[in-house]
């Protein structure tokens, strides 16, 4: 019960901390995506009645700070949320190579979907970004998601005293919505 | 029963459709701010200004240390600078002084008939019985032993080993040094010899002649060495003596031997020696 009523405070404070983190290194031009590595990391640890609560409480908070259309990052974490919820039945969250490649792939597609968008429902060209700022980007969000990983899986390990053994298909060693 | 086997799937469809719905709306009726949103952002705006003093504590004490490392850098620079500048200021100060003395070197060569030749002391010899500088002008320069050596205000010695390319100067404080003077305000004469660290003596000044401290002493142009007029110092002790026919009188030079660096060397006009020559004759 308890993760849920933090949920909020942790999550806003998340994305106001990975804004400002932003804007002190990057200067704007990059957007630290904590959250996604966040939504993904739910993807593989967490049950999924908590991570779609935490994805959506996620993109909802980072819609409301980025100031982007309300609801558009709520969609696409949950759907990255689904995409890792699934996927992580077939890659050991251990494997820190393969957490980076995945979410090299989820931050290219989370770009993807925005290009789309902005392309079909505004008409804008997005384009000419994805090499200066996309890519960029996606390859932060990969290197970021091997120290978030390591680092939960460390606090994983203080609060549970074992670090949770890897999903299997039958969705054993998450951690359960009742813990 | 069907509610709760399919309570996860339920749940999770609920969701995607309130983004759905959320999204949906905010692209058909986008008017700016949202009360939903202002919410979000009334609820962000403590945790804002907290991380934002935080991270601003951090990023000034980064840029404070980037200033200190700049600045130690430019500490570094300017303090070499201000070493070149000394060592730059050394040479103009020594130039201006060497400047200093050739001046009044050059000031006093116009008061004797003599042509003078400036030299350079490239090395002294101050023990107990021998008080005599190099200078690096010799006979190749057209100097001569015996020749008067003066700085400003006066006489200093004279020549007394000359080779081709340098030459020994005795000075007046060399015991072997004598010359003859007079004591300006009386026109007595008497003879100066050196006395080593005590300057010189005056000798054969008789107990009947008056001489009081102070009293300039200089040349009295008797020999063919030094030309009249030439300051050799002044009397700075008089002692009557008990015994004796003279008196016993110290005098001070004007000139300090140990910081001698330029001197003049006076080279008598031909014309002079000429007529020196015949006259003795």
């Amino acid at each position: 019960m308890i993760y849920y009523l933090l949920l909020p405070f942790v999550t806003i404070g998340l994305v106001v901390f990975q804004s400002m983190l932003a804007d002190v290194l990057f200067s704007g031009w990059l957007t630290l995506e904590l959250s996604l590595v966040a939504v993904i990391y739910a993807g593989f640890r967490l049950d999924l009645m908590k991570g779609i609560i935490l994805s959506f409480m996620m993109g909802f908070m980072f819609d409301g700070v980025s100031g982007s259309i309300l609801g558009l990052f709520t969609v696409i974490y949950l759907l990255i949320f689904i995409f890792s919820f699934f996927v992580s039945s077939r890659i050991a969250s251990g494997k820190f190579y393969l957490i980076a490649l995945f979410s090299l792939i989820c931050s290219l597609v989370e770009s993807l979907i925005l290009i789309s968008l902005y392309h079909f429902v505004f008409e804008f060209d997005m384009l000419n970004n994805v090499l200066l700022v996309f890519v960029p980007q996606a390859l932060l969000i990969s290197v970021l998601s091997v120290g978030f990983f390591y680092v939960m899986r460390k606090v994983e390990g203080l609060m549970y005293g074992k670090t949770m053994r890897p999903p299997q298909r039958t969705g054993t060693g998450r951690i359960s919505a009742e813990a | 029963m069907f509610f709760k086997n399919y309570r996860t799937i339920i749940f999770v469809g609920a969701i995607f459709t309130a983004a759905l719905i959320l999204l949906s709306y905010s692209l058909k009726y986008d008017s700016g701010t949202s009360f939903v949103k202002k919410l979000v952002l009334e609820a962000a705006a403590p945790v804002q200004k907290m991380l934002n003093a935080s991270i601003e504590g951090v990023s000034k004490a980064w840029t404070r240390y980037i200033h200190l490392v700049e600045l130690e850098k430019d500490n570094r620079i300017l303090k070499n600078r201000i070493a070149g500048l000394q060592t730059e200021l050394i040479l103009y100060k020594e130039g201006y002084l060497e400047a200093q003395r050739l001046q009044k070197l050059l000031s006093l060569q116009n008061d004797y008939h003599h042509s003078p030749i400036a030299a350079r002391v490239i090395g002294r010899e101050q023990a107990a019985l021998s008080k005599t500088l190099w200078i690096n002008k010799g006979s190749a320069h057209g100097l001569k032993s015996g020749m008067p050596v003066i700085v400003p205000p006066g006489l200093i010695g004279r020549l007394t080993d000359v080779s081709w390319h340098s030459s020994k100067v005795l000075l007046l404080i060399d015991e072997n040094s004598n010359v003859d003077v007079l004591i300006q305000r009386t026109r007595v004469h008497g003879i100066v010899r050196g006395a080593g660290s005590r300057g010189c003596v005056v000798r054969y000044v008789s107990k009947i002649q008056d001489v009081k401290e102070g009293d300039v002493i200089m040349t009295s142009g008797m020999s063919n060495i030094f030309p009249k007029g030439l300051l050799i110092g002044k009397v700075s002790h008089v002692d009557p003596m008990d015994v004796g026919l003279f008196l016993k009188i110290q005098i001070a030079p004007l000139v300090d031997f140990t910081t001698l660096e330029e001197v003049l060397v006076l080279v008598a006009d031909q014309q002079e020696i000429f007529a020196e020559k015949k006259t003795t004759k």
